[in-house]
């Protein structure tokens, strides 16, 4: 049943995964390639001057991409599902409601982190031939939060999008917002550094939110 | 595990009502305070406070008042290009003849904050040339890092190891006693400066060193420090005067002057801790007026010029714009983190 789950969602996001990945790839590649332009003009040492002294990343184009993605995989994941009134069909399957929804969750999620994986491939496979191992690192640990409000993103918006009533939908946006906000907060480049690891547990526990939507949806909570 | 969730959100909730409230009331209360602007001036004996709140007044710390003119003539060195346009700029100060020149040369700003401090720093420096060909400075067209055992020299253009130079460098360090890896590397990275004081370091056993690349070799001076002082931050300062190598804190909370010739000078500032603190240094060839920025009140020392010692200091307390709450950002330093 799970392993149907999974095809089921596959299906329904394969395009939006597809062009998620030739989107977010892109842009990781046109960063590299705006990089290796810069360095045809003016040198790598004007590259690595201003990554030294004034903070530049030179990826900053990539910074809301993953926060895009993840709320456009959710959409596309989970708002034919309410539209269509299908949750209800899903949910009276014989198998455990908890599993299923987190197994249409997990789907999701494992297309996201793929994206985001290729992404930063990308970026490894490039930067060090320019950079050095300590710029590398700066740039893609800067860029970190910004995939983790992509996973937060996607987890927060499909807590929205099976919320079954618009004024909890108001709120739910709310909270979302301010959430979304701390991941944007960065007043330095690495100045998540040792804040991380919580942050990426936090993130990742956001996935718990939808149940109470789902729960909501289940007790028949509607406008 | 809807308990569970609900757990999350509430967390959630009351992390964001911590964090937001106390904002918003101290966005909604704040109130405008300008600090006044303090200057000792060595002519009067005295510092001199600028405050502009809704008029501009001009006094000292036993309430005399002072015009615009008055503050002029007793703080030449500040106002030297207004006395040279009014004329009033005096043959000599305090029984020393002076030319607007001298003064130019010799007054220097400082300025250092916990956010210069306490941020992720790339782990990549520059060293310049200290004795260049041209007269300007250049940028130089490899960068340093150091590793636990070595200084690595990497070639910008290729991203590749200078190996002849980092041995070179590596050797002479460990020949004059630095032990690696450094705990602090202070440089300034900046080619416009006028010349150049190399890179100040302070090694794993708290020991301070002078680097610098003269004609492409390395010069190393370890700086004699008194018994029982640890240099915790180094400063390198580049001014006209070229009297100094650079300025270090502590961690006793005292503070020091690097001369050029590479002896230090213990300066009257009482405490002075650079992770929390912020220090404003406004320096002419007489005197030296010092602000330290606390928490609750800034402190201002004069010194002497010549040895740094104390002649006057001044305390003036802050109104406190304190509103507890979470916040994941702070003003003394760069990092993301929530606290309290």
């Amino acid at each position: 049943m799970i392993k149907a789950i999974f095809f089921k969602e596959w299906i329904k996001t394969r395009w939006c995964f597809f062009i998620a990945l030739v989107v977010t790839t892109g842009m990781a590649g046109y960063s590299i390639l705006k990089i290796n332009k810069l360095v045809s003009l003016k040198g790598a040492g004007h590259l690595w001057e201003v990554a030294v002294t004034r903070d530049a990343l030179f990826i900053d184009m990539l910074e809301y991409v993953p926060l895009i993605v993840g709320i456009v995989l959710a959409v596309v994941q989970f708002a034919p599902e309410m539209q269509r009134k299908c949750l209800k069909l899903t949910l009276h399957l014989p198998c455990s409601q908890k599993r299923m929804i987190f197994s249409m969750l997990a789907a999701g999620l494992t297309l996201l982190l793929t994206c985001f994986i290729v992404n930063f491939g990308v970026l490894y496979a490039c930067l060090p031939a320019i950079f050095p191992s300590q710029l590398v690192w700066r740039f893609t640990l800067s860029a970190f939060p910004w995939y983790l409000a992509g996973v937060a993103s996607y987890l927060m918006a499909s807590w929205i999008i099976l919320e079954p009533t618009w004024k909890m939908r108001i709120v739910d946006i709310t909270i979302s917002i301010f959430v979304i906000s701390i991941y944007f907060l960065a007043p330095a480049p690495e100045a998540y550094n040792s804040f991380l690891p919580y942050l990426t547990i936090y993130t990742f526990m956001l996935i718990v939110l939808s149940w109470i939507s789902v729960s909501r949806f289940k007790s028949g909570k509607q406008d | 595990m809807k308990n569970f969730s609900k757990i999350i959100l509430a967390i959630t909730i009351a992390a964001i009502a911590a964090w937001l409230l106390p904002w918003c009331y101290a966005f909604v209360t704040a109130k405008a305070y300008s600090s006044p602007f303090v200057l000792y001036s060595s002519l009067h004996g005295d510092f001199i406070i600028t405050q502009r709140d809704n008029v501009v007044s001009r006094h000292d710390t036993n309430g005399n008042e002072f015009d615009e003119n008055e503050v002029d003539s007793l703080l030449p060195t500040m106002y030297m290009r207004q006395l040279v346009a009014d004329g009033r700029f005096p043959d000599s100060i305090l029984g020393k003849h002076v030319e607007p020149q001298q003064i130019q040369m010799t007054n220097f700003n400082f300025r250092s904050t916990p956010r210069d401090v306490n941020y992720v720093n790339a782990g990549i420096y520059f060293l310049f040339e200290s004795m260049p060909k041209r007269v300007d400075l250049e940028m130089p067209d490899d960068a340093f890092r150091f590793t636990d055992n070595r200084i690595e020299f990497l070639s910008m253009a290729d991203n590749s190891i200078n190996e002849a130079k980092s041995d070179m460098f590596t050797r002479m360090l460990k020949e004059k006693g630095f032990t690696f890896p450094p705990r602090k590397i202070a440089t300034n990275p900046d080619p416009r400066k006028e010349y150049d004081n190399g890179a100040l370091l302070i090694d794993a056993s708290g020991q301070l060193f002078n680097l610098k690349c003269t004609a492409g070799r390395p010069y190393v001076k370890q700086i004699p420090l008194p018994d029982g002082i640890i240099p915790c931050e180094a400063y390198v300062t580049e001014f006209r005067n070229r009297a100094y190598l650079g300025f270090f804190s502590a961690t006793d909370k005292s503070f020091y002057v690097i001369m050029s010739d590479g002896s230090i000078k213990k300066t009257g500032i009482k405490t002075f801790d650079p992770k929390t603190e912020s220090a404003m240094i406004i320096g002419n060839m007489f005197d030296w007026t010092v602000k330290i920025t606390r928490t609750d009140a800034d402190e201002y020392y004069a010194l002497r010029a010549d040895d740094f010692s104390l002649i006057k200091e001044l305390k003036i307390n802050r109104p406190s714009s304190y509103v507890p709450g979470l916040s994941f950002t702070s003003p003394l330093n760069k990092y993301v983190i929530p606290h309290f």
